[in-house]
C-alpha cells in the first residue's frame, strides 16, 4: 500500500483515498480567444510526461477533498514531496 | 457463540440490521437519530460566529460534536432536533443533512480490529477525539473515535445496507 503524505491533513494516508489529477502546474490561459489553434491544443492536451520527476495534482478525495501537488518519480513511483495548491513548483 | 446473519443474495435482503450485532468482543448497532449538519467556510470566525458554538482548529479533530474534516469543511453531529442558524447573506454555508446519513456504532475492544478489515486507517495512530472521512472498502465514510474501544461510522444511506452486512461479516470472520 503506498501511503501518501496530504499537505493539509498532514498525515501519511493510504493512496486509496486519493485520486490522481493529471500534471500540474498547467495554468489556464487568461484571453483563450487570442490563442491560435496550436497553442490551445498545447494548453488541452499536450504533456511533459517525463521520465523521471514529474509534478502532478493529487486529490484527497475520501479525506479533506483538497488539491494538492506531488513530486513522483515516474520511474521508482517514489513520492519525493507534496505541498498545498497555489504553492512555488518544487 | 455468534449467530452469523448470511450475506445479502438479493437487494431486498440488504437491509440495515435493526437489532444490534454482537460476537467476537465487538457490538455492531445503529445510533439513535441525529441532526446533521454539512459546514463550509473560508473564515471559521465568521462561521463560528453564525452558530454560535466553538470550532476545531486542527483537521481531524471534533470538539462539542463538530469534527474538521478539511480545511473550510465541518461536519456537526448534535442531538436529534437541535438547530443552527443559516446564516443567510454571510460567507457561509450551513446545510441541515440529517437525513443523508446513517450512524452506526462499533464498539468493544474488537472494535479497531473489526474496522481496519477493511478501512486502510492507521487506527493506533487514531487517537480519541479524531475524526475523517475515509474508506471502507470502497464506500466513503467519516469515522469518529468516541473513545478508545467505541467508534461511530456515519455512512450515506444508500450504502448503509452494504456497510451493514460488511461489518457483521467481519465481526463474524474474526
Amino acid at each position: 500500500m503506498l501511503l501518501i503524505h496530504c499537505p493539509y491533513c498532514d498525515e501519511d494516508r493510504a493512496e486509496v483515498e486519493f485520486v490522481y489529477g493529471g500534471e500540474a502546474h498547467i495554468a489556464r490561459p487568461l484571453d483563450p480567444s487570442a490563442l491560435d489553434d496550436t497553442q490551445w491544443e498545447s494548453y488541452l492536451y499536450l504533456r511533459r510526461n517525463p521520465r523521471g520527476r514529474h509534478h502532478e495534482r493529487w486529490r484527497h478525495t475520501y479525506g479533506c477533498g483538497r488539491f494538492f501537488n506531488a513530486v513522483r518519480d515516474t520511474v521508482s513511483d517514489v513520492i519525493e514531496t507534496t505541498y498545498k495548491a497555489g504553492e512555488a513548483r518544487r | 457463540m455468534i449467530e452469523i446473519t448470511p450475506l445479502a443474495v438479493s437487494a431486498a435482503d440488504l437491509v440495515v440490521g435493526t437489532a444490534p450485532v454482537s460476537g467476537h468482543d465487538v457490538r455492531l448497532s445503529l445510533a439513535p437519530a441525529a441532526a446533521r449538519y454539512s459546514l463550509r467556510a473560508r473564515d471559521p470566525a465568521t462561521l463560528a460566529g453564525v452558530i454560535g458554538r466553538a470550532l476545531p482548529t486542527r483537521i481531524g479533530d471534533m470538539q462539542g460534536g463538530i469534527a474538521c474534516l478539511g480545511p473550510d469543511e465541518y461536519y456537526a453531529l448534535l442531538p436529534a432536533g437541535e438547530r443552527v442558524p443559516d446564516g443567510a447573506g454571510l460567507p457561509v454555508s450551513v446545510v441541515d443533512v440529517s437525513d443523508r446519513a446513517l450512524g452506526f456504532v462499533v464498539e468493544g475492544t474488537g472494535a479497531a480490529a473489526a474496522i481496519a478489515t477493511g478501512c486502510p486507517l492507521d487506527l493506533d495512530r487514531f487517537a480519541v477525539g479524531r475524526a475523517t472521512r475515509t474508506l471502507f472498502e470502497t464506500v466513503e465514510i467519516i469515522l469518529l473515535r468516541e473513545d478508545t474501544t467505541r467508534f461511530r461510522i456515519e455512512v450515506w444511506r444508500s450504502f448503509a445496507p452494504w456497510l451493514w452486512h460488511a461489518l457483521v461479516a467481519a465481526i463474524a470472520d474474526r
